[in-house]
C-alpha cells in the first residue's frame, strides 16, 4: 500500500482502540461537573479542598489523559511512520489502568480515604508505565514530520515526570517519604503536566492538524524545531530552581514559558485566520476558546490572580474545551477513513461510504459549544460569586453529556455501515 | 470528454470524496481531471482496485491527476478481490 503522505492503514491501530478512549473519556468530564454541582461552592474555596483535587484529577487524568493516549496511538503510527508495538494489548490495558486509576484516586482525594488513593495513584502511574514504554519506544524508531515528533517526543518525556512526581506525592500524602514544603512538589508536579504533557502535546497536535483539517499555512519553522526542546528545558529549569526555594528565578523562567505559549496561541489563531476557506467550523470554536483561555491563564499569573483562577482556566478552558473540538475532528475522520478502507477490502464500491461532515450533526456540536462556553464563565465567576458554582457544575455535565452523545452517534454510524462493508464469501472469497 | 474538478484549497478529507463522488457520476467514457495542492497518495490504492488508472503532472505546488477507466477486459478483478479479502 501506498505509504508517504498521509495516512495509511496498514500502520493505524483498529479502530475500536481509540474509540473506547475517547467514548469514556466525557464520563470523567460529566463526573466533574456533578461533582461541582452538588459540592458547591466549597469546592472552589482553594485548590487544596478534596473536592478540588478530585475534581482537577477527573479531569486531568480521565478525560485529558484518556483522550491524549487514545489519540496519541492513533496519530503515532501516522504521522511518524513506527507502529507502536502490540497496540491491542498496550491500547486496552491502558485504558482500563486509566479508568480504574482516574476513579478510584478522585474518590480517594475527595475523602475515602488513603487506600483508594494509593490504588487509585497505583493503577494510573502503571496505565501511563504500559503506555509510555512502548509509546517510547514507537517515538526513538520514528521518522518523518520533524516538527510533531519532536513536540510528542517531549510531551512524551513530560509525561513519564509528571507521573513520577505524581507517585512522589502520594508518598508524602502516606507519610512514606517526607519532603520540605510539599507544596512546591505539588506545583512542580502540575507544571510538567499542564505545561510540559499537555501543552506540548496540544503543540505537536496543532502543527499536524491545522494544515491538514482547515488548510491553514503551516507554522512558522523555527516555531516549529525549537519551541518543545525549550519548553522542556525550561520547565526542568524552572521547577528545579522552584523546589530549591531560588524564587525568583523559578518565577521568571516560568514567566518566559507562559508568554512563549501566549505567543503559540496567537500563532495559532492568526494561521486560523488564514485558511483559504473560512468556514465557522464548531471545532475551530473551541480552538478559539482553548487560546483565549491560555491566553487568560497566563495573564492571570502573571497578576497574581487566585490559582483558582488559574486552574479553571487551563483545566477547563483548554483541558476540557480543546479535546472536545478535537473530538469533533478525528472521530469523525477516523469513522470515514475506516470505512474507506472496509469498503476497499469488500470491493462494495456500490455503496456510498458518508461524508465525513455528515457524520456529526453541526448545530449540537454548536449547542456543546455553548454550554461549554457557559460552564467556563459561571466557573471564572463563581470565583467572586459563589452561588454560581451549581449551576456551573451542571452545565460542564451537560456539555460533557452532549459531546458523549454525539460521539455515541459517530461510532453508531460506523457500526451500521461497517455491518454493510463485510465482505461477502461469494464477491470477495479464494475460490475464484 | 474532460471533467475538471479543483480540489486544492479543500480541508482533508473533501477531496477524496468530492473526487469519489466526481467518478460515481461520471459516464462511463469521460475523463477527470482533478487539480489539488499535493499528491494525493491515498487516492491511488482506491483508484486502482476501483479499476481506474491515472496520469500525474504537476508544476510547482500544483498537481493534475487525470483519472480515466481502466477498459473492462484489461482489468485483473478477480485477483484485486482476493488481495482486498486477505488484508481485513
Amino acid at each position: 500500500m501506498m505509504g508517504t503522505g498521509g495516512l495509511s492503514l496498514d500502520q493505524a491501530p483498529p479502530i475500536d482502540i481509540p474509540a473506547r478512549f475517547f467514548l469514556t473519556a466525557p464520563l470523567f468530564a460529566i463526573a466533574a461537573g456533578l461533582l461541582l454541582a452538588w459540592q458547591g461552592p466549597t469546592l472552589l474555596v482553594s485548590r487544596w479542598m478534596p473536592g478540588a483535587l478530585a475534581a482537577t484529577h477527573l479531569i486531568a487524568i480521565g478525560y485529558l489523559g484518556l483522550i491524549m493516549c487514545g489519540a496519541l496511538l492513533q496519530m503515532l503510527p501516522v504521522v511518524a511512520g513506527a507502529a507502536v508495538p502490540a497496540v491491542r494489548l498496550v491500547g486496552t490495558a491502558t485504558h482500563l489502568l486509566l479508568t480504574v486509576g482516574a476513579a478510584g484516586l478522585a474518590w480517594g482525594l475527595a475523602g475515602s480515604g488513603p487506600t483508594l488513593i494509593r490504588v487509585g495513584a497505583g493503577a494510573a502511574a502503571l496505565g501511563f508505565l504500559v503506555f509510555v514504554i512502548p509509546v517510547g519506544i514507537a517515538l526513538v524508531r520514528a521518522r518523518g514530520a520533524p516538527g510533531t515528533l519532536l513536540a510528542l517526543r517531549t510531551a512524551a518525556l513530560a509525561l513519564a515526570v509528571t507521573v513520577a512526581l505524581g507517585l512522589l506525592l502520594v508518598a508524602v500524602l502516606q507519610g512514606w517519604i517526607r519532603v520540605a514544603e510539599h507544596t512546591r512538589w505539588v506545583d512542580t508536579h502540575a507544571a510538567w503536566g499542564l505545561m510540559g504533557w499537555v501543552g506540548l502535546l496540544v503543540v505537536g497536535v496543532a502543527v499536524q492538524v491545522l494544515p491538514m483539517f482547515y488548510v491553514t499555512p503551516t507554522y512558522p519553522a523555527p516555531m516549529r524545531r525549537w519551541f518543545a526542546p525549550a519548553v522542556l528545558v525550561g520547565v526542568g529549569a524552572a521547577s528545579a530552581a522552584w523546589i530549591m526555594g531560588a524564587d525568583l528565578v523559578g518565577q521568571a523562567v516560568f514567566g518566559t514559558i507562559a508568554l512563549g505559549f501566549i505567543g503559540f496561541a496567537f500563532i495559532t489563531l492568526r494561521l486560523i485566520s488564514l485558511r483559504e476557506r473560512p468556514r465557522l467550523d464548531p471545532t475551530l470554536l473551541h480552538w478559539w476558546a482553548a487560546m483565549l483561555s491560555l491566553c487568560g491563564a497566563a495573564l492571570a499569573w502573571t497578576f497574581a490572580a487566585p490559582p483558582t483562577l488559574i486552574g479553571v482556566l487551563l483545566l477547563v478552558g483548554v483541558g476540557v474545551g480543546l479535546p472536545a473540538g478535537m473530538l469533533f475532528k478525528i472521530l469523525p475522520f477516523l469513522t470515514w477513513f475506516h470505512l474507506q478502507h472496509r469498503q476497499l477490502g469488500s470491493g462494495r464500491f456500490d455503496l456510498r461510504i458518508p461524508h465525513m461532515g455528515s457524520l456529526l450533526s453541526t448545530r449540537w456540536a454548536r449547542v456543546q459549544f455553548g454550554l461549554h462556553l457557559l460552564a467556563l464563565a459561571l466557573l471564572a465567576g463563581s470565583l467572586w460569586v459563589p452561588v454560581l458554582a451549581r449551576p456551573a457544575g451542571i452545565a460542564l455535565a451537560l456539555s460533557s453529556l452532549v459531546l458523549l452523545l454525539l460521539l455515541i452517534g459517530v461510532a453508531r454510524t460506523y457500526r451500521r455501515f461497517a455491518a454493510l462493508l463485510r465482505p461477502a464469501p461469494s464477491r470477495a472469497g479464494p475460490q475464484t | 470528454m474532460d471533467r475538471t474538478l479543483d480540489v486544492s484549497d479543500l480541508p482533508a478529507p473533501e477531496p477524496m470524496e468530492r473526487i469519489l463522488d466526481a467518478l460515481a457520476d461520471l459516464p462511463p467514457d469521460d475523463r477527470l481531471c482533478v487539480l489539488h495542492r499535493r499528491e494525493p497518495y491515498p487516492l491511488y490504492d482506491m483508484l486502482r482496485r476501483m479499476g481506474y488508472r491515472w496520469e500525474i503532472s504537476s508544476e510547482d505546488d500544483r498537481y493534475r491527476i487525470l483519472i480515466s477507466p481502466v477498459p473492462k477486459h484489461q482489468r485483473p478483478v478477480s485477483r484485486l478481490r482476493q488481495q482486498g479479502a486477505s488484508r481485513f
